[in-house]
């Protein structure tokens, strides 16, 4: 820290580099899931953390995750808007998913099994989900986030996110049943 | 058929708490006494282990797509300067 800074600036930065340190990863892998693009989620991560920097002194530093996902969200969203007039679509958060069946290590033959039998199965399943439904699903079960982070992103009630979530999952493992998922012998 | 319709009903309380119980989101907990019934009905019940088995492997599938989207350590750098530049930049 510059000791030419003003006295209550150096806290206020601490804690901004503390609440979003950790975050990176997962906002650039959230961002390439929206953006399909490294290029463009790294843009969206910079524009991002430029508004949060301006919102900090509003934040009261109580789940940074979900306060930066939601900033992301929007900021993706004005973006979005600037480039092509129109609402966003929740495809825009699937999209990336493909480029994912390029993966290159594959943890065990079984895991090999997996990826090589079930993903056209699963990316056709996915496809025909309705995309609010395929929003939850990707967010929750690929990225791992928290229901309450896949509410923030997605602007909806953690209920409505259960709800997605629910109705995906049953309509993806019905729309398996019948294809690898059962044949695989791991259910 | 008293003993069928409370498996049914069982089966069906179940199902709706069966995403709950795996996620183990703290957002939506089931209480020790819902785990209870629950783990209890499923070491009974072959269909609604079946269910299980399928939401555990769906989840496994979907988390091994997450490999292709590996974040490149490259940007992970760049985001880190970016915020150094941030907090440089904000007294300049």
């Amino acid at each position: 820290m510059n000791d030419s800074q003003p006295q209550d600036s150096a806290p206020r930065k601490a804690r901004f580099r503390e609440w979003v340190e950790p975050e990176i990863e997962v906002l650039l892998r959230v961002a390439q899931s929206i953006t399909a693009n490294r290029a463009d989620a790294e843009d969206l991560v910079q524009e991002t953390l430029l508004r949060a920097y301006r919102a900090v002194d509003r934040f009261d530093g109580r789940h940074p995750r979900a306060w930066l996902l939601t900033i992301l969200r929007h900021t993706n969203a004005n973006m979005h808007r600037r480039q092509r007039p129109g609402t966003i679509g929740d495809w825009e958060l699937i999209r990336a998913a493909q480029p994912a069946f390029g993966r290159s290590e594959l943890p065990s033959a079984e895991d090999s099994f997996v990826d090589q039998r079930l993903h056209e199965d699963l990316a056709a399943a996915i496809r025909a989900l309705d995309p609010r439904f395929r929003a939850a699903l990707i967010l929750v079960d690929v990225h791992d986030l928290s229901y309450g982070e896949t509410a923030a992103i997605m602007g909806v009630p953690v209920g409505t996110v259960m709800s997605r979530l629910s109705r995906a999952r049953q309509r993806v493992r019905t729309s398996l049943r019948s294809s690898s998922l059962v044949r695989g012998g791991l259910s | 058929m008293t003993g069928t319709l409370r498996q049914m009903l069982t089966c069906h309380w179940s199902a709706r708490r069966i995403q709950r119980y795996l996620d183990a989101d703290p957002a939506a907990p089931l209480t020790p006494g819902e785990i209870s019934r629950l783990e209890g009905h499923l070491a009974t019940c072959a269909r609604c282990t079946r269910v299980v088995a399928e939401h555990r492997t769906l989840h496994r599938a979907l988390s091994l797509w997450s490999g292709g989207m590996d974040v490149d350590p490259g940007s992970v750098q760049r985001i880190r300067d970016f915020l150094t530049t941030i907090n440089d930049e904000d007294h300049a």
